[in-house]
């Protein structure tokens, strides 16, 4: 089976699967504690997720990626990969280019690093490069201003690899294992659902319509074409649903029968937004074609927060793009509603009863059920909201929404052995 | 007419029957297929105080142009002074009353 990734480059795995060999090869080198994010790219870039990097960026692919929405050599990529680390920690360790360092996230040995480029870069240039924005209010500033004042660019190498804790090691797939999946299933193309949310029916309508756009002139009789959904796994703020709604919702959605299960499937990505709107749907492309999906749906507003992107900002982006710089196609759909006139969930494209259109979005339904109704069938699936009561009890400390006890206290996604 | 945005109060039993005691049922309104609801209307002035006050609420302003995620309690707050004024002309008097 091949596995080429985005860039017409193969999905290599830099990992080290013996623990012995693992072993050895850390002796004596120097380590360096990181943050979860630093964590996530570091399994991200040694599966073979963000192919065709193979490490950490340079200061060369950051100036390009944030003036040219390219690597240094023309591929096509728009949000840095930094790993920063405080000028002080590198001089206080003697850390310098051409050595090796341990990455040790929570006490224990996770990746090795290469020591090729240490750089600093102007953070807000990068913001207004990449974001368009240096307000402070907006999330994927505040990641840059939080992070440390020097950047380490280098190859990575997985020397430990991760445990995913229930019930998330059932929706974890590396990119080589998705396609391996794909092709079991007979799929021939695949569109990518990416979400943060427990679903209600305007997302399974974006689904099935995104199902049929990417199915386009197939024979429908074996049905070669699958959804999946792609879960970002991420920090968390209080009020958000909790992760395990979220995987376990999407699930409980082809286990209840609104999709078949031989067209629906559940991953999850372990990812921190940027929030970067266009340029992250973008990345988001890029991701999921590494994945092996063929298509990928952006809705309204697709990565975005507040009002510092146009809604369909992220629509348009795709034809701005070198032609053939990216080998996965965006289905971009309008809004689903629900229509009284109609007397259902429909597409805002194609219901003229605008007037007495009746929006609904993922905020209001979380509303809804703080305010402790349950949603309407038509609006959100009764079995998704019993999954939804069922995850807070199991996971949620009683509540479906992350709380101070649930972010302080909950299990973790994955977790390092000792090596 | 200056713009006013609203926030929802979604409607259960025990609150229907609580409305239809004050003699205010009739103005809730239907939404999303079968569910009701109780639109409190704020100015903006008052939507930013309580933008403000509660960090995690959320101003919907891609979909639905209404204030969500405000927490239960002070929702509950705004209902009861509904109930007890009997009028949904409430945000200001929940608004000094909390800040």
């Amino acid at each position: 089976m091949e596995y080429i990734g985005h860039g017409g480059r193969e999905i290599v795995e830099r990992v080290i699967a013996s623990p012995a060999e693992a072993k050895e090869r850390i002796q004596g080198l120097t380590r360096v504690a990181v943050s979860g994010r630093a964590a996530r790219e570091s399994i991200n870039i040694a599966y073979g997720f963000f192919t065709p990097l193979e490490g950490f960026m340079g200061k060369q692919d950051v100036a390009t990626v944030c003036h040219k929405m390219a690597l240094s050599d023309g591929t096509l990529w728009s949000v840095p990969i930094v790993f920063d680390i405080a000028g002080e920690e590198i001089r206080e360790k003697g850390i310098k280019e051409g050595g090796t360092i341990l990455l040790d996230y929570e006490g224990n040995a996770l990746a090795i690093l290469e020591v090729e480029d240490i750089f600093d870069y102007d953070r807000t240039e990068m913001a207004q490069a990449v974001l368009g924005t240096t307000d402070a209010r907006h999330p994927g500033v505040r990641m840059l201003d939080e992070m440390k004042d020097t950047f380490i660019g280098g190859k990575v190498t997985l020397v430990n690899a991760p445990r995913f804790n229930p019930p998330f090691d059932r929706f974890w797939y590396t990119p080589k294992e998705l396609r391996a999946k794909f092709l079991e299933k007979g799929w021939q193309r695949v569109v990518a659902h990416q979400t943060r949310n427990v679903p209600h029916s305007g997302h399974e309508w974006l689904m099935k319509g995104a199902w049929f756009a990417a199915n386009g002139e197939l024979p429908v009789e074996k049905l070669p074409t699958g959804i999946l959904v792609s879960c970002i796994i991420g920090p968390k703020r209080v009020g958000d649903y909790i992760d395990e709604a979220i995987a376990l919702g999407q699930q409980r959605l082809h286990e209840a029968g609104y999709f078949r299960d031989d067209v629906h499937m559940v991953s999850i990505a372990l990812w921190d937004m940027r929030y970067a709107g266009p340029k992250e749907a973008i990345f988001h492309a890029i991701l999921r074609e590494n994945l092996g999906c063929t298509h990928h749906m952006f809705g309204r507003d697709h990565a975005g927060v507040g009002s510092y992107y146009d809604p369909y900002d992220a629509h348009r982006i795709f034809d701005q793009i070198p032609e053939g710089s990216l080998n996965i196609k965006p289905v971009r759909v309008l809004e689903w509603w629900y229509c009284p006139v109609c007397g259902e969930v429909t597409y805002s494209g194609l219901c003229g009863h605008s007037q007495q259109k009746q929006d609904f979005s993922g905020t209001v339904i979380r509303s809804i059920i703080q305010d402790k109704v349950k949603p309407t069938k038509l609006i959100f699936r009764p079995e998704v909201f019993d999954e939804l009561m069922e995850a807070a009890d199991r996971y949620g400390f009683g509540s479906p929404f992350c709380t101070e006890e649930y972010l302080s206290q909950r299990q973790p996604v994955f977790e390092l052995g000792r090596l | 007419m200056a713009e006013t945005f609203s926030i929802n109060l979604w409607i259960n039993e025990e609150r229907y029957d609580r409305l239809s005691k004050v003699g205010l049922a009739g103005v809730t309104k239907d939404a999303l297929a079968g569910m009701r609801v109780l639109q409190l209307q704020c100015a903006e002035e008052q939507k930013d105080k309580l933008l403000a006050l509660y960090p995690m609420a959320k101003f919907d302003s891609a979909t639905t142009k209404s204030i969500e995620l405000v927490p239960a309690e002070a929702k509950e707050q705004m209902f009861n002074l509904v109930i007890e004024r009997k009028s949904l002309d409430v945000m200001g008097e929940f608004l000094k009353g909390v800040s």
